[in-house]
Formats: C-alpha cells, structure tokens, sequence
C-alpha cells in the first residue's frame, strides 16, 4: 500500500518537475483545452439559464378570456357562473375594462412614452377580461380548456399565453442538443490533441522508457507518469476553462445590462455555476486521462528494446 | 541457477544465432561468455535476462521457464538481475543520484531508505563525490561504473554484463574487473560477455566459448595470477 503509495507520489513529481521545465508547451495545451471546454460551457450557461426562465413562465399557465366589447355585468356574471362550475380551473380573476384602462394609462406614464397615442384616445378601447389558471399544466389539457372557454356565449377570444413560451423551449431543446454535438465533437478533437502531445512525450523520453523496461519496471509503472500528464493537463485545463468563462460572463453581463435596462429587466448570467464548473473540469481531467492512455497503451507496447 | 538445454534462438531473416546451447551456472559462480563479434554472446545474455524468447529449447532461471512466462510476470524477473551494457544505457537528462535511484523507484523503495542505498552503491564503485554530476560530464569509465551502481543499487543476485570493457583503455577496464571480482567475493553471480581476455585473465573463471551460435567447450582458464 504505501509502495504503491510512493510510486504514485513520484511518478506526480517527476510530471510537475518535467512541465515545469516545459512550461509554455503545458501552458499551451492547457489552453487548447480551457478553450474547447469553454465554447459549450458558454453556450450550455446561457441556453440553460434561458430555459429555466421559460420553464417558469410555463408554470404561471394562465388563459386570457376577453369578453366582447359590448358585454354588460349580466352577461359578465353569467360567464363567471359557468368558470365557477368548471373544475378545470383552479382560479380565476376578472380584471374590468375600467381597470385594465387605468393601469395601461398608468404603464405608459411610467415608462415615459410621451410618443404613445394612448392618452390621445378619449374612449376605452379594452374588454372586460377573466384570467384563468388551469389545474392542470399540460398543453394538451390547456388547449382544450381553451377551446371550451372560447364556445362560451358572450366570449369574444381565448388566449393561451404560454404558445411562445412553448416555442421558446422548444427552440431551447433543440439549442442543447446541437450544444451536445458541438461537444462530443470538440472531446473527439482533444482526445486526438492530448494523445498526440503525450505520444511526442513519450518518444522524447523513449531512452527512459527502454532502461525502465531492462530494468524491470512493469507496463503501468511506464505509463504512470504519461497518464498522470494527461489527468494533470486535463486539471489544469478545467480549472483555466473556469476563468475564462467567469470572464466572459462578467463581460457579458456588463454589457447586457445595457440592453435589459432598456427592457426594464434585469437579464443577467449568474456569475458561478458550481455544478457546470465542476462538470467541466471532471470532464477535461476524464478527456486527459483518456487521450492519454489510448497514446500511451499503443506507442509503450511500440517501443521494442533490445 | 541459469540453466540452457538444447537452447536454439533464430532471428527472423537470418541464420541462427545459437544452436543447440546447454549449460549450466550455478549461484555464486562467475562466467565469461567469449567469442568472436556475432558469435551469439549477446543473444545469449538477452535469453537470460528475458530479452528474448528461445526459438527451442528451454532457458532456466531459478527453476522457472523464461519461455513460459506470462509476459506480466516478466519483469518481476527481470529485478532479479542486474543488468549493465556497453552502450551503459544512462539517463542523460538527469544526474548520477537520480540515474542510480531508478531502480529502487521501480520497485517502490524511496525516500531516506533509497538514498542510503544510492550512496552505499555509488561508494562501492567509487563515484559518492560526483552524486549531483550529470552522466554527459564523466569519463567513459566512470559512466560505466555509474551503471555498475544502477545495476547493483537493488541487490540483484545475478549481474549480467555485455561488453562491460568494450570501450575503455586497460587501466579503466581493470578498474570494472576490479569491482566485478569485489561483488563476485561476496557472492554474487556474475556473467560477463567480452572478447578481449584481457580483463578475464586477472580472476579465475569459467568461460563459455562461442563460436558461430555454437558453444565450444566450456573452459576454466587455468591462468591463476594473483588477482591485484
């Protein structure tokens, strides 16, 4: 146990003396990593914080019921009579056409829109309207609440706000699967850069490796320090990958808070995600450790002595 | 100890190297393998150190069959014997201590314990004050003598030297015979190829003859001067 112990304890020493002494070579495949895991980490952070904000919104499901402009209260009583008796509907609100009125009137004063033609008009243009909440959060369920909603007399239009939501995610899922790919295909490009950085390694030190042989080091001690180079770039790699995605994030936010001031939202990238990070540097650490070991299996069984 | 019987070894693509090879050390002897340049002494001593495989024939090593050895097993074998080439086989990137100290990292011996042993070996071949040198910087002799500390740094029981003299002047080779002869005293088995009988007239010996992968007569040479 502590043998083994001590074989790993050198073969680590005799890496980190080796980079050390190498140290713009290892900076840079260190890079090429950072920036291959960097790419989808970015696009993974913004798809994944976009769907989450959709996913909210299609939890608020509501249907908008606006009645026809010339409903009086009977007609709007009777119609909350019928969503009363409707056990589809979990709540619901009327919101008068005197106050959906106002608080339009009140938005644009806020939001300076002294262009508006809003405060031109001299008559209230909206409808009596009923928000509803369904029980149910399906679509399919919501769509046929809907339908059933907009057969009720005096009902003038239905409207199922969650549509461009559902777009939205859907664009989104199919955002992470091209995220996916672009993955799978940048791991398959590291795996070729890292095995064929430890294969250079490994004919530099080829000398080594046949007195090692002679004298009766087995296959894995050979190949220790080569895979500890690999899981080590991959380490380092991660954890630089990190930082530059905390960079481009904090940029990023800057810059877009701006933009979403402007929408009076505050849209931002969380700044860290530690699940993202961690998955991103144990992902590098498992592409060095394999890309080396593919080179080392292969180029160590090449290396005859005699 | 080593024992050969009706051992063959055949190269791809050329004649071969040994035929019909039997013989027999025993632990603690001495042996010089002589002959001609491509009689098979190298070939010979790469069958004992499990270098490579018999073409027939069986090659013994402490009552275990190198043919039939797991290819794992093969370099556990291999510790048993310390192993010293005239191209002396040296790291050059890195210095005498840590050349020395190889071994004993193969078998996982570090720290204080492996640099005490490093030092008792490099003493034993005269080398303790050039610890921290690099191998480019020393002498012919003494880089073979640093790989005569490397192949006796773990304690083997059998030293298999090839042309351990081939390159050096008479008073460096001497020296090597010299600390040969010291580790022979405490009973260590030494094989040594060479084609010079230089170095083999000073000690009382057995030598193994080859001719053309055949092997003569097994000899004693009868030259009994006193060993200086």
């Amino acid at each position: 146990m502590n043998n083994w112990l001590n074989q790993h304890r050198q073969a680590i020493k005799l890496v980190l003396s080796r980079m050390r002494s190498n140290k713009l070579p290892t900076f840079m495949i260190c890079l090429v990593i950072a920036v291959a895991m960097c790419v989808p980490g970015l696009f993974y952070l913004g798809v994944d914080h976009l769907s989450k904000f959709t996913n909210h919104i299609q939890n608020e499901t509501e249907i908008s019921l606006f009645l026809k402009l010339d409903a009086d209260k009977d007609a709007v009583s009777d119609i909350d009579a019928v969503l009363a008796k409707n056990n589809a509907i979990k709540q619901f609100h009327l919101v008068t056409k005197a106050q959906a009125w106002k608080e339009l009137k009140s938005k644009t004063e806020i939001n300076n829109a002294t262009d508006s033609k809003i405060s031109e008009l001299d008559k209230n243009p909206l409808p009596d309207a009923f928000f509803i909440q369904a029980k149910s959060a399906e679509p399919e369920a919501l769509e046929s609440l809907k339908n059933e909603l907009e057969k009720i007399p005096g009902v003038e239009h239905a409207l199922l706000n969650t549509d461009w939501a559902k777009r939205l995610s859907a664009l989104l899922s199919l955002g992470k699967k091209i995220i996916l790919f672009i993955t799978v295909l940048l791991a398959l490009a590291l795996l070729v850069v890292i095995g064929n950085t430890i294969r250079m390694q490994i004919l530099t030190q080829k000398d080594e490796v046949v007195v090692s042989k002679l004298i009766g080091a087995t296959n894995s001690f050979i190949r220790m320090p080569f895979l500890y180079a690999g899981i080590i770039y991959g380490l380092l790699g991660g954890l630089l990958a990190t930082i530059m995605l905390v960079l481009v994030v904090k940029l990023f936010n800057l810059s877009v808070s701006d933009l979403s001031n402007l929408y009076s939202s505050d849209f931002s990238l969380p700044l860290i995600n530690g699940q993202l990070f961690l998955g991103i540097i144990s992902f590098a650490i498992f592409i060095g450790w394999l890309g080396s070991y593919l080179a080392v299996s292969r180029s160590i069984a090449s290396i005859k002595i005699d | 100890m080593i024992k050969f019987d009706q051992v063959t070894k055949r190269y791809p693509g050329s004649n071969e190297a040994l035929r019909n090879v039997s013989f027999n050390i025993e632990a603690g002897e001495l042996v010089f393998v002589t002959g001609h340049s491509g009689a098979g002494k190298s070939t010979l001593l790469k069958l004992i150190a499990a270098i490579e495989r018999p073409t027939s024939g069986t090659v013994l090593i402490a009552n275990q069959n190198i043919s039939k050895l797991k290819s794992s097993a093969i370099p556990f074998m291999r510790r048993r014997f310390g192993l010293i080439f005239q191209d002396h086989k040296l790291l050059y990137d890195r210095n005498c201590f840590e050349n020395v100290i190889l071994p004993l990292h193969i078998n996982g011996i570090t720290g204080l314990e492996a640099a005490k042993r490093v030092r008792a070996a490099l003493d034993k071949v005269g080398l303790l004050h050039k610890e921290k040198a690099m191998p480019i910087t020393l002498s012919g002799g003494e880089q073979q003598r640093l790989a005569i500390a490397r192949a006796v740094v773990s304690r083997p029981s059998i030293l298999i030297a090839d042309e351990p003299t081939g390159n050096l002047d008479a008073s460096y080779a001497a020296d090597i015979m010299a600390i040969f002869h010291a580790f022979h005293q405490v009973g260590v088995t030494i094989i040594i190829a060479t084609h010079d009988a230089l170095g083999m007239s000073a000690i009382q010996s057995r030598a193994l003859h080859l001719d053309h992968g055949v092997l003569k007569q097994a000899e004693f040479t009868q030259n009994e001067h006193s060993t200086s």
